[in-house]
């Protein structure tokens, strides 16, 4: 099941950054976020998978969809001149600098610890920590500096969006 | 049970396509999706702690990761309609009013 959700999820990545079309791109990427809302509930925490399905695959969806629309514009256009000597170098560097990032993390000690701490803890306490009460408790309690910023900050980019589009600027 | 190194991996691996849809592509509504796809697996990764750490505090992170996606997004594509407004178009590499 996690095997799934995990090639959902990069498939449909990958195929929405070498997708030409748009709006074929803007679909894989509704796939690519389900596939991770299936990932948030492999790991137990259905909170954050509603929470996805309905703030991305929902809201943000409709609004990149809409704007696709709006554009008029589906196809990505070639580039200006071709470039492939940089073209090789990158996928070099790209090889050789996630070969070492791979490397680095996951033969790291911190790694190791968590790994003993999270079978620690997921034999304690289950998953009972993961519900919509504990999240609101502890939004309310410790980050409700955080959370009216991101209320203010949402005020602001709706104003802002608002202000961007009108038509004498 | 799920392993810790799968979801840092599969997080690693969406983080890397989001940055490498962000330098290769043109369009900027599709890098503006990319960018979404690395707060996504940002979000991966605060879940899997918080899952692995037993705790919330991961989880309510998410959650702020969430609006402040949302509010980018938003930002985002005002900015992108104002631009095919002026430009007619919204390749990022013609895009040059500020070079000298």
């Amino acid at each position: 099941m996690f095997l799934l959700f995990a090639l959902i999820t990069i498939i449909g990545a990958l195929a929405m950054s070498q997708q030409k079309n748009v709006i074929v791109a803007g679909l894989c990427m509704v796939l690519t976020f389900l596939g991770v809302a299936g990932l948030f509930l492999m790991l137990s925490n259905p909170v954050a998978a509603a929470l996805q399905v309905i703030v991305y695959s929902g809201a943000i969806m409709v609004l990149v969809l809409f704007t696709i629309m709006l554009l008029n514009s589906h196809e990505e256009e070639p580039a200006i001149q071709s470039r492939p000597i940089q073209r090789w170098v990158g996928a070099l560097l790209i090889a050789v600098f996630g070969a070492f990032a791979f490397r680095i993390v996951m033969g790291s000690k911190a790694l190791v610890d968590i790994n003993t701490l999270a079978d620690a803890n997921t034999a304690v306490r289950p998953m009972e920590a993961m519900n919509l009460a504990k999240v609101g408790e502890e939004i309310f309690r410790h980050y409700l500096l955080g959370f009216e910023i991101v209320g203010l900050l949402l005020l602001a980019a709706m104003v802002g969006a608002v202000a961007l589009t009108k038509k004498e600027l | 049970m799920v392993s810790m190194n799968a979801v840092l991996l599969i997080s690693f691996l969406l983080w890397s396509v989001g940055v490498a849809g962000v330098l290769i592509r043109r369009n900027a509504l599709v890098i503006l999706m990319c960018v979404e796809l690395m707060l996504n697996a940002a979000n991966l990764n605060f879940i899997a702690f918080a899952r692995m750490s037993g705790t919330v505090h991961g989880q309510a992170f998410a959650l702020l990761v969430m609006g402040f996606a949302a509010a980018e997004v938003a930002v985002g594509l005002a900015l992108v309609v104002a631009l095919y407004r002026k430009k007619g178009n919204i390749q990022v590499d013609e895009i040059n009013l500020l070079k000298g």
